[in-house]
């Protein structure tokens, strides 16, 4: 018989109580893994939210533009700069950005608002702006339209709950009206039908046309087609003044920029700036966004740029919210240590229980010839067993929802969406897909399940065995 | 050559104020086929004697010789090895790992001592046949009687043919229909394979089996009667 044959049988000489020691690893790694996956998938998903409709993994500034950013702060960028940077290997695109602050008006509306002066074609590649385009909002016109088609009072109350709302999805526009597939068919026309939004994005080639947020268009009242004026400071206390047409409106997650967002080409944001060849950032968006190889091409870049001109990482330009994260993360990882301290003792408790259950037994054993080494050995291997047993189910257990939750993620609808979306969050909580934090649960159950060993182990031999055999 | 040789050796304990000669210098030996047995009233120092013989402890003055070894040149491990290879153990319960059938308690030291499969098994069958538990190959402890554990346990001590096999009060918490049965087949391995036993005991029934009755009193023997 193998030292591991003995060791499995003597695990289930007290079935419950290994059970029980089992049971507590599994719940410990079931709820860290579940609970880890929902946290780091929505820090992922908040990261993704803002970095891809907005800061991308790293940028080309000028050295003093983060801190003050102003466009005084602007650089120059040329061809050669541009296609030098294409040719990193990890780097996928270059989008340049004249970004900068002014004042809106519409009719009798005014707001200031940020002007970003975008490269569309390239811009849609890297923050893929033209997908945000509303394409249903639940006007009040459509709301009538649809009331008076044989809708269900549910329907009539899902509409003014909604009103306003706008979608650049059908997604979004099923999950709020609770739209399962059997009633798709008779809503999801008439919304279709008269919900329906005329939109276009831009060309680049426009020279007086924006595309603006859906809350900045809210509350400017301009629609489609409507004209909004652009007032402030070009580049070094210059004049700036345009008038432009609304060409399209778009949809964008994080409220706080949806409400102030005003698109248009480059070019005429330089015109209207008097910036000519200016930018105020340049997006540069990678093959791979794992953080090793953030920091890897981040490096690269900025041996290739000269002063003014460096390189931000996300982490930088997104300092606020990588902080806010490390303290939820924080908080996060104590609740997992204080859970895994707990399990460490439900485990030590078993550890002395058994120990001195077994004392004769050790006693004997080593009486009759069996090397404390091997006995150690032996009862190392319990307790691994067991330890193993739960991490397995734990992981086992956690891997359907934590799949499932990856790719059919939770949503909240209603009152809690909205807040979610006060904060700038996307309302939804997708779960993170097994990564380094399963190892992490395993390393700490090994960890705890090694000082069981030490612990047994130093008793045996320690153990003397008459006084062993007499207790 | 004696098996054992106990050379004037004593023990005491210190673990209260006043100190306890367990073991009062004690001189003896004993031969190859001896069937002996240490009597003594309680706390006399039987337990003592056999654990020292054993090499389960050692004693704090004196030499004790198993087999032309002195066991005190040997290092711990050495001794648990020593153990493995030189002596049978009965204890008087606890003797059996529970959660192993009655054939894998007998292959136990076997096991220890890496022996082929095939071997093993036939020397355990051999055994379990002659303490009468041929049929009982796959029983664990817990679905044998006291006294089938025991008869177990002798299996086990003398699978791998040691010099000689210790039984400290083997019989103490058997009936006496199992005591007798147990006796008789430790009196036949005796006759028959001419293994050494040196028990202790209370009882007057394993007395009367004795070829040897060693007495012991305060540490000390006061009467050695070999009656064959
Ligand atoms: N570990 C120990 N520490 C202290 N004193 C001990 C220890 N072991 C034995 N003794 C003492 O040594 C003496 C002899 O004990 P031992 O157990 O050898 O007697 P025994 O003859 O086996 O008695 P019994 O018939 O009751 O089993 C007793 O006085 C006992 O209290
Ligand atoms: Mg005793």
């Amino acid at each position: 018989m193998k030292d591991y044959q003995l060791a499995w049988k003597n695990i289930w000489r007290n079935k419950r109580r290994t059970l029980i020691t089992a049971a507590s690893v599994f719940f410990a790694v079931f709820f860290a893994l579940v609970m880890r996956s929902f946290q780091l998938g929505a820090y992922d998903r908040l990261f993704k939210n803002v970095i891809e409709s907005y800061s991308g993994y790293l940028q080309l500034q000028h050295i003093d533009y983060f801190d003050d950013p102003n466009l005084d702060n602007s650089f120059e960028i040329n061809q050669a700069l541009i296609d030098q940077i294409r040719k990193d290997p990890n780097v996928t695109d270059i989008v340049t950005r004249l970004e900068s602050f002014a004042l809106a008006a519409a009719g009798s509306h005014t707001q200031g608002v940020l002007v970003l002066g975008i490269d569309p074609p390239g811009e849609n590649k890297v923050m893929n702006i033209r997908n945000k385009l509303v394409k249903y909002k639940i006007t009040p016109d459509a709301i009538e339209k649809i009331k008076n088609e044989q809708v269900s009072d549910h329907t009539k109350k899902l509409l003014d709950l909604f009103k306003g709302e706008a979608y650049s999805g059908e997604t979004r526009l099923m999950i709020d009206f609770g739209i399962s597939d059997s009633d798709s068919a008779e809503i999801l026309p008439l919304i279709r039908r008269y919900a329906s939004f005329n939109n276009a994005f831009l060309t680049g080639k426009e020279t007086n046309d924006v595309v603006i947020g859906d809350g900045l268009s809210e509350y400017l009242k301009a629609n489609v087609g409507d004209t909004i004026v652009l007032m402030g400071q070009g580049y070094h206390g210059t004049t700036a003044a345009g008038r432009y047409k609304v060409k399209g409106i778009v949809k964008l997650s994080a409220p706080d920029i949806d409400n102030i967002i005003v698109y248009l080409p480059i070019e005429s944001a330089r015109e209207l700036y008097a910036a000519p060849a200016m930018a105020t950032s340049a997006v540069i968006s990678l093959k791979s966004n794992d953080d090793d190889d953030i920091l890897q091409t981040g490096n690269r870049l900025k041996n290739m740029v000269s002063d003014p001109m460096t390189i931000k990482t996300w982490q930088e330009l997104n300092a606020l919210m990588v902080n806010q994260m490390e303290a939820d993360n924080r908080s996060g990882m104590i609740m997992i240590g204080v859970l895994y301290m707990v399990i460490a003792f439900g485990v030590f408790g078993t550890v002395l229980m058994m120990m001195a259950e077994r004392r004769r037994e050790f006693g004997m054993l080593v009486s009759i010839g069996m090397q404390k080494t091997k006995l150690a050995k032996v009862v190392s291997l319990e307790m691994l067993f067991i330890g193993l047993l739960g991490v397995a189910a734990g992981v086992a257990g956690s891997l359907p929802i934590v799949f499932y939750g990856h790719f059919h993620p939770l949503r909240f609808t209603g009152e809690f969406a909205r807040m979610y979306e006060d904060y700038g969050f996307e309302p939804v909580m997708p779960t993170m897909l097994p990564d380094t934090f399963y190892l992490w649960q395993i390393v700490v159950v090994l960890i705890i399940l090694v000082i069981a060993i030490i612990f047994s182990s130093r008793k045996i031999f320690r153990m003397n065995v008459i006084n062993a055999m007499r207790a | 050559m004696a098996v054992v040789e106990i050379n004037n050796v004593f023990k005491s304990y210190h673990d209260t104020e006043v100190e306890v000669k367990a073991i009062n210098g004690v001189t003896l030996s004993f031969e190859k086929g001896d069937f002996a047995v240490i009597v003594g009233p309680s706390g006399s120092g039987k337990t003592t004697l056999l654990n020292l013989v054993g090499g389960l402890d050692q004693p704090t003055g004196g030499e004790i010789l198993i087999a032309g070894h002195r066991l005190s040149e040997l290092k711990p491990s050495e001794l648990i090895d020593f153990r493995m290879d030189h002596v049978g153990f009965v204890f008087q319960s606890y003797n059996l790992i529970p959660v192993l059938t009655a054939a894998e308690n007998v292959g136990f030291i076997m096991n220890l001592q890496k022996w082929p499969k095939e071997k093993r098994m036939t020397r355990t069958n051999e055994l379990l046949t002659s303490v009468g538990l041929a049929d009982r190959h796959k029983s664990r402890p817990s679905q044998l009687s006291g006294g089938q554990q025991q008869r177990i346990a002798v299996a086990r001590a003398l699978a791998t043919h040691p010099e000689f096999i210790l039984a400290d009060e083997p019989t103490a918490n058997l009936d006496s229909k199992s005591a007798e049965s147990l006796l008789d087949i430790m009196e036949k391995l005796n006759h028959e394979e001419g293994m050494t036993f040196i028990f202790s005991t209370h009882d007057v029934r394993v007395m009367k089996r004795a070829h040897r009755v060693i007495t012991l009193e305060d540490g000390k023997i006061v009467s050695d009667d070999v009656r064959k």
